[in-house]
């Protein structure tokens, strides 16, 4: 079935390589307008639209693979080429993300009741002090999409709130975020309280922001750093997969 | 409900990430130029103070942003709670 979706299309147009056109339109090739219209829903962030609709459509017999494929991811496939050609910025990527998670909750426990557990769970926040997330955000996005649980402790966040937060949820990955120079040092005191209550060798703890350094995290004793939010992904799997260990440290 | 199939999931997830380290490059590349917390209609999402930011708008809107973008933009956030 071609795109009927008159705004699908119109987003359609921001594609302007003949080819990649050609492939992203091929995303829809058998999609019904269902799954168009929840692309279009995800592509304009509207995460209330989204929810309604994936509801609607599992509710309707469309299977979780068809919605994901055809409706969620060839939405976002759409809001990476905008994005990548400055026509949006990172918060409308976020909107977009938030979207996405919309609909992946009515997905996620087929998955479970199909035998598919998420990789993980993967604790994640700013450090005390700090309010920056954009960074944090986006390691979240992209740790969902790569299958993990992450639980969002948002901004400023004490050492106690990271502790009870990986007790709580029996995380096995922590991920901590600080942008200032004067808010790095409570990455290095949050480890030492996990090292206090004597937690520390059960998760393991990866750092990020942009003024950290490996060095920095070495210091700190952290399990690693990640210099982007993909390295942020690319460390939690190597958490997960105690084989690769070895070369933890330094994903980048 | 039908169940997911695994093998169509793992190839869902193959072209998530083909997405995503893509918006990750993209996302490293314009940091560089332009505030990331900047939306496209040029108004400021950061929960935070920035001297950037036109406080002189309707309080219901997002500030509007008044950097030029020509400077290191993180200069201006304030750091204070």
């Amino acid at each position: 079935m071609p795109v009927t979706n008159e705004v699908l299309e119109s987003e359609l147009g921001h594609v302007t390589n003949p080819s990649e056109q050609q492939h992203i339109r091929s995303l829809w090739d058998e999609a019904d307008p269902l799954m168009q219209d929840i692309s279009v829903s995800l592509i304009k962030g509207d995460n209330n639209r989204v929810d309604q609709l994936t509801k609607e459509a599992l509710e309707s017999g469309f299977t979780a693979n068809t919605i994901l494929d055809e409706g969620l991811i060839a939405g976002m496939a759409i809001v990476g080429v905008k994005f990548r050609d400055n026509l949006i910025f990172v918060p409308e990527v976020l909107v977009a993300a938030r979207a996405m998670k919309a609909g992946m909750t009515h997905i996620e426990p087929i998955l479970s009741a199909s035998g598919i557990e998420p990789i993980g769970t993967v604790i994640m926040g700013t450090v005390k002090g700090d309010l920056h997330d954009i960074g944090k955000n986006l390691c979240i996005m992209m740790l969902r999409g790569a299958g993990f649980t992450v639980i969002d402790l948002g901004v400023d966040t004490s050492p106690e709130e990271f502790i009870e937060a990986v007790e709580d949820n029996e995380a096995g990955v922590l991920g901590m975020s600080a942008l200032l120079t004067t808010t790095m040092p409570n990455m290095g005191r949050t480890i030492d309280a996990f090292e206090e209550v004597e937690m520390r060798d059960f998760v393991k703890i990866m750092v990020g922001g942009a003024p950290l350094s490996q060095e920095f995290a070495d210091d700190m004793g952290a399990d690693g750093y990640g210099k982007d939010a993909i390295s942020c992904v690319d460390l939690a799997k190597a958490f997960m997969n105690p084989e690769a260990e070895h070369s933890v440290s330094s994903i980048a | 409900m039908e169940p997911v199939d695994p093998e169509k999931y793992k190839k869902s997830l193959g072209k998530l990430e083909t997405i995503f380290r893509s918006i990750s490059d993209t996302a490293s590349e314009v940091s560089s130029w332009r505030c990331p917390y900047k939306n496209v209609e040029d108004r400021c999402t950061a929960k935070f103070g920035c001297r950037n930011q036109n406080r002189r708008g309707k309080v219901t809107e997002l500030f509007l942003c008044l950097g030029s973008d020509d400077l290191d933009y993180r200069s201006a956030w304030e750091t204070g709670n």
